[in-house]
């Protein structure tokens, strides 16, 4: 655990330090948590009107996340090797499972704070929007808003995380790191492309499909927590 | 208690796709000792370190460093080693302070302790003042200081430096240096400096190894090294011409072995007490001595002689 907090410790104070990225991010974060709420009445009118931009807002949060953490998890393996930090850590006595769950970790939690703040920004919209009558939750009022609000962006992000930490060590290129890591994403619409599965929007199906999603995400993290070996970037930094 | 030996490499050897990058390594590098790692780039240094710090398996023979094994107990030889890599690995968007303080909370320095042992190590390299700019506006030479303050912080029992001076301007090489002398001067730890600089190693290490195309081909003491070659002496006299060197009455084993640039004649010997010798031949033929100097090989001289180059004549 030790080992752990020492790299969340690093790359929270790596993004900290990364200016760009933070201009970048909360640029993404203000076009997305705006753009839906504000082109609302243009998009759709009436009751079946607003569900649909309400829809269409939870899945801006959602893909705002998906973005984010499908740039950033690879990101962070890729710039230890282009900023030449990479053989440091591995020679430290930082065990191979915490370097890997701290990219992991970090990754996601960065994805999951942009799908929040999307939501709290659309939140703000809508209110302001609304012109000082009394506050709504817009979709956070429903039990299944909240449910795609605050579950299905942790499951997504840790599984993208996972992924896209996975990619990076053999990927050498960020773009195509992030090609491959949203590759993962489309991935998951195949069982309805191929109807294997009917999406459906009861609160019964939205709940099992977070739990399924959690748990391939929590199994892909202990998978690679176990494979993991620091000789796997050795090995590449060598060639 | 203290281990004899710091690092024991035993017929060591690394390969990577069939290509050997290290074969048949035997060393012993004492604790306590400054050893000089040397060799030509592709040598085989980096990947040798790479082995001992359990960042490889090696494919045959075995390597222990203070009497511990780094492909089980890799952790432990990490955690006992402060490592200063040929890319120094400072996390340029954070600052100096930052980055030493990784280093301590990664070597499980107490939160209490933390900040004065950050300071001190700041303060060794002369960095207090930058301690919160950026490492990104950092020199070369102030990001090699401070990498060496990094691997300092945990007071290891081995240093490991990987080529330090790659990069530096002959000022920063000097301070990086005086640095290392510093350490040196010190003691109590051993230091396992991979290096280009023969000079550097030469002033700074006890024992130095060659290795070439992932051999060791000479190991000892710098000073022991240059005597063990031939020994030669260096005469400058009057006109000497080929038949009159041709004629000279030389002990045996002795011979010139050509003129350097500025006059000087170079004579092989067969023992350093030829010279008495050589200088009867010279003095018969009437060639005019004016100055007869036994010749110091250098760690250069005898490197380039074991690595394929040029000994200075």
């Amino acid at each position: 655990m030790h080992d752990l907090g020492t790299v969340l410790w690093k790359e929270s104070a790596e993004f900290a330090g990364n200016r760009r990225f933070l201009r970048t991010f909360g640029f993404a974060v203000l076009i997305m948590g705006l753009l839906p709420v504000l082109s609302r009445q243009t998009a759709a009118a009436g009751a079946s009107g607003a569900a649909l931009t309400m829809f269409v807002s939870l899945l801006y949060a959602l893909f705002s996340g998906v973005i984010v953490v499908a740039q950033t998890a690879p990101d962070l393996v890729l710039h230890e090797r282009s900023g030449r930090t990479l053989e440091y850590l591995l020679a430290t006595r930082l065990s191979d499972a915490a370097i890997f769950a701290g990219k992991v970790i970090v990754g996601a939690a960065v994805g999951y704070c942009s799908s929040l703040l999307t939501v709290l920004i659309q939140l703000l919209a809508v209110n302001l929007r609304g012109g000082g009558g009394a506050w709504t939750w817009y979709y956070l009022a429903e039990p299944w808003g909240r449910l795609l609000v605050f579950a299905a962006p942790a499951a997504l992000a840790v599984y993208i995380a996972t992924v896209g930490t996975f990619v990076a060590l053999r990927v050498g290129d960020q773009r195509a790191a992030y090609m491959v890591t949203m590759l993962s994403v489309a991935l998951l619409a195949v069982p309805f492309l191929l109807h294997i599965l009917t999406l459906q929007f009861t609160m019964s199906w939205i709940a099992h499909a977070v739990i399924v999603l959690a748990g391939l995400a929590l199994v892909l993290v202990a998978v690679g927590v176990r494979l993991f070996r620091r000789e796997m970037l050795v090995l590449y930094l060598q060639e | 208690m203290a281990e004899a030996a710091a690092v024991v490499c035993t017929g060591l050897g690394r390969t990577f796709q069939g290509r050997q990058a290290v074969a048949d390594l035997d060393l012993m590098v004492p604790a306590g000792a400054v050893f000089g790692f040397l060799g030509p780039n592709g040598a085989g240094k980096t990947t040798t370190v790479r082995m001992m710090l359990g960042l490889l398996p090696p494919t045959s023979g075995s390597v222990r460093v203070m009497g511990l094994d780094p492909v089980r107990e890799g952790t432990a030889v990490r955690a006992a080693t402060g490592v200063v890599l040929d890319q120094v690995g400072l996390y340029e968007r954070l600052t100096a302070w930052q980055n030493i303080e990784f280093a301590a909370r990664v070597a499980r320095v107490p939160a209490a302790e933390r900040g004065a042992r950050i300071e001190a190590a700041l303060r060794r390299v002369e960095l207090w003042d930058r301690r919160a700019d950026r490492v990104s506006g950092f020199s070369k030479g102030m990001r090699q200081k401070l990498g060496v303050a990094r691997a300092l912080l945990a007071e290891p029992r081995l240093l490991v430096l990987d080529e330090p001076s790659s990069g530096l301007d002959p000022i920063n090489i000097v301070m990086l240096r005086d640095l290392l002398l510093s350490l040196v001067q010190e003691g109590g730890r051993t230091i396992f400096l991979c290096t280009h600089h023969l000079d550097e190693a030469q002033r700074i290490c006890s024992l130095v190894g060659i290795i070439q195309a992932g051999r060791l081909v000479a190991l000892g003491a710098p000073s022991a090294l240059g005597a063990g070659a031939q020994p030669a002496v260096r005469v400058r006299c009057g006109r000497l011409e080929a038949e009159e060197i041709a004629a000279l009455r030389l002990p045996p084993g002795a011979a010139f072995a050509g003129q350097t640039p500025d006059g000087e004649w170079r004579v092989t010997l067969q023992h350093p007490e030829d010279v008495e010798g050589v200088i009867a031949a010279l003095v018969g033929a009437g060639a005019g001595v004016r100055s007869v100097i036994p010749e110091q090989r250098s760690l250069e001289d005898v490197y380039l002689s074991v690595v394929g180059g040029q000994v200075h004549a």
